[in-house]
């Protein structure tokens, strides 16, 4: 049953305009990348591990990973809110937490497959032949485990307030782009930060964007935290949700 | 042919309607009614509590480092200090201008699509071009909210901080034109890429992330393409982000230099006046595609 919801979800979200967005602007780093190879093609080694490193960790992981995981996040269980489809959802004979893990898959595939899509584009055709190209399988699993922390959060908002959007670009562009670089501290409470702590911790490139993220125990610690209470928080609320008649 | 009811069964009823008598107020008025209640959209004003929590916590974010010296000017007794410059205010708050007319654009243009009241807007004095006029200079006047209100905080706060406070103005007055310059045009330029973005979606929430979006996004594309591609046309992508003009015009208007270290516009080379060219042609071009937007929608 699971896999059917899966299967639903993946219909009812990726066949929107939002998808096509998400993936013009994943290609945005892809195209970058490209205009450096073609641009750069006597840069030495460690131009091209800069210019990586940086297109990963501040472009990738802090912008194209956060914005797909908000749009897919905040209307994998909230359109079915909004639009009152919820109700056949919850009223078949399913345990509520399934629900719950089969909206966050579906969701965190979407998310992923845009990520992936910038990650390998910009990844590959920047480093290929080069020696940091242990960059790139780093980012591609850090990705995955930042995606389903954002997610996680975002489905849970979406159950909580209808403005999770709103909320959800103050959480990514306020507390993550602009107060983490006043307060040191606020990378422990940044999946940014836990992305690129783990991104760090699998590659040997020692880039200096890199480093000076977070260690790769409390991030992947702090993670599971996120992404479990973020899947209790949602459980909860499904389950509590009352199935009535609101239009 | 049927025939005409007769008297009897037929009549018409006085329902009662009155034709108004009143003075008719015009034109004028009726655009300046439209420019002050969407101004007060803007603050949330005359609406519920929440509606007032995003634009109030912004535009106090905006303030912040303006406010922290005019009171450590007023308080210490150390003659000058300079936590933050005039030119290089508006790159410090960059993120949240665009979370800014993100929140507020959205309330002032997408809400009469949503409960598509538009028509009836366009049924009384007012005509389809004053409406996206009066809506631009509304998002205009509440962009210098985090725009002139902390230079001209900034500028007071350094007169204090100097103990002569009246020396001090005569000697800098001439700070004032460059402040409110780059305040009008800088709030003129992102208030109408905001407004138009707002306009042609009547989803909220839509409208407010491709506003962010689009400020947000050209600021890293434009810093990786003039800083890591060598090509000197990949410079002219510093052109791309508003908020790089924004900067660009300022450094232009106080006549000071941007920082050669960390600053995108000291890398390409490009004179500070260009900026300001470019910005008035993005605005102009940005306001004349809202007034076509309005002069085509279905209302």
């Amino acid at each position: 049953m699971i896999g059917v919801i899966v299967g639903v979800t993946l219909r009812q979200v990726g066949r929107q305009r939002r998808m096509l967005v998400l993936l013009v602007l994943a290609l945005v780093p892809v195209l970058i990348s490209i205009l450096y190879r073609f641009t750069a093609d006597n840069s030495s080694e460690r131009d091209a591990i800069e210019f990586a490193s940086g297109m990963l960790a501040t472009f990738v992981v802090p912008i194209v990973l956060p914005l797909a995981a908000l749009l897919v996040g905040t209307s994998a269980l909230g359109q079915d809110i909004e639009e009152g489809t919820i109700a056949y959802l919850l009223a078949k004979p399913l345990a509520r937490w399934k629900v719950v893990v089969a909206k966050m898959l579906s969701a965190w595939l979407l998310t992923y497959l845009v990520t992936l899509v910038a990650v390998l584009g910009s990844g590959l055709i920047v480093l290929t032949g080069h020696e940091g190209i242990s960059l790139v399988p780093a980012f591609v699993v850090a990705c995955a485990a930042g995606a389903l922390a954002y997610v996680a959060i975002f489905i849970a908002l979406s159950l909580r307030f209808s403005r999770a959007l709103i909320i959800g670009l103050g959480y990514v562009f306020v507390w993550e782009a602009i107060i983490s670089q006043f307060i040191a501290g606020v990378r422990f409470l940044s999946i940014r930060a836990y992305t690129v702590g783990i991104a760090d911790a699998l590659t040997d490139v020692d880039a200096e964007i890199l480093t000076r993220s977070l260690d790769v125990t409390p991030a992947i610690v702090l993670l599971v935290l996120l992404v479990a209470l973020g899947g209790w928080y949602a459980t909860r609320a499904v389950t509590r949700f009352q199935i009535s008649e609101r239009v | 042919m049927t025939t005409r009811p007769t008297d009897e069964t037929s009549s018409i009823y006085d329902l009662g309607y009155r034709s108004y008598e009143g003075v008719r107020l015009g034109r004028r008025y009726a655009v300046l009614a439209l420019y002050r209640e969407s101004l007060r959209a803007a603050f949330g004003l005359g609406r519920s509590t929440a509606a007032k929590i995003a634009p109030a916590i912004l535009i106090g974010i905006a303030l912040f480092p303006a406010l922290i010296q005019l009171i450590l000017g007023a308080i210490l007794p150390i003659g000058e200090i300079e936590l933050v410059r005039h030119d290089d205010y508006y790159s410090g708050i960059k993120f949240v201008m665009a979370l800014y007319v993100g929140v507020v654009a959205p309330d002032i243009v997408g809400r009469d699509q949503r409960t598509r009241s538009l028509t009836l807007y366009f049924t009384r004095a007012i005509t389809r071009y004053d409406y996206a006029l009066g809506k631009l200079a509304a998002m205009t006047t509440a962009m210098l909210a985090i725009t002139l209100v902390p230079q001209l905080l900034l500028f007071v706060g350094n007169a204090l901080a100097t103990d002569q406070f009246g020396d001090f103005i005569r000697e800098n007055w001439d700070e004032l034109p460059p402040i409110f310059g780059s305040a009008l045009l800088g709030s003129w330029l992102i208030a109408a890429i905001g407004t138009l973005i707002a306009a042609q979606t009547p989803q909220r929430a839509f409208a407010t992330v491709g506003i962010i979006v689009a400020f947000i996004l050209p600021i890293p594309i434009a810093a990786i393409l003039v800083e890591q591609i060598d090509a000197g046309w990949a410079d002219y992508a510093v052109y791309l982000s508003p908020l790089d003009l924004v900067d660009g015009l300022t450094y232009w208007l106080f006549g000071t230099a941007p920082p050669a270290s960390d600053s995108l516009i000291a890398l390409t080379d490009f004179s500070t006046a260009t900026f300001a060219g470019v910005a008035v042609v993005v605005a102009l071009a940005a306001s004349a595609l809202l007034v076509r937007r309005y002069i085509r929608v279905q209302a």
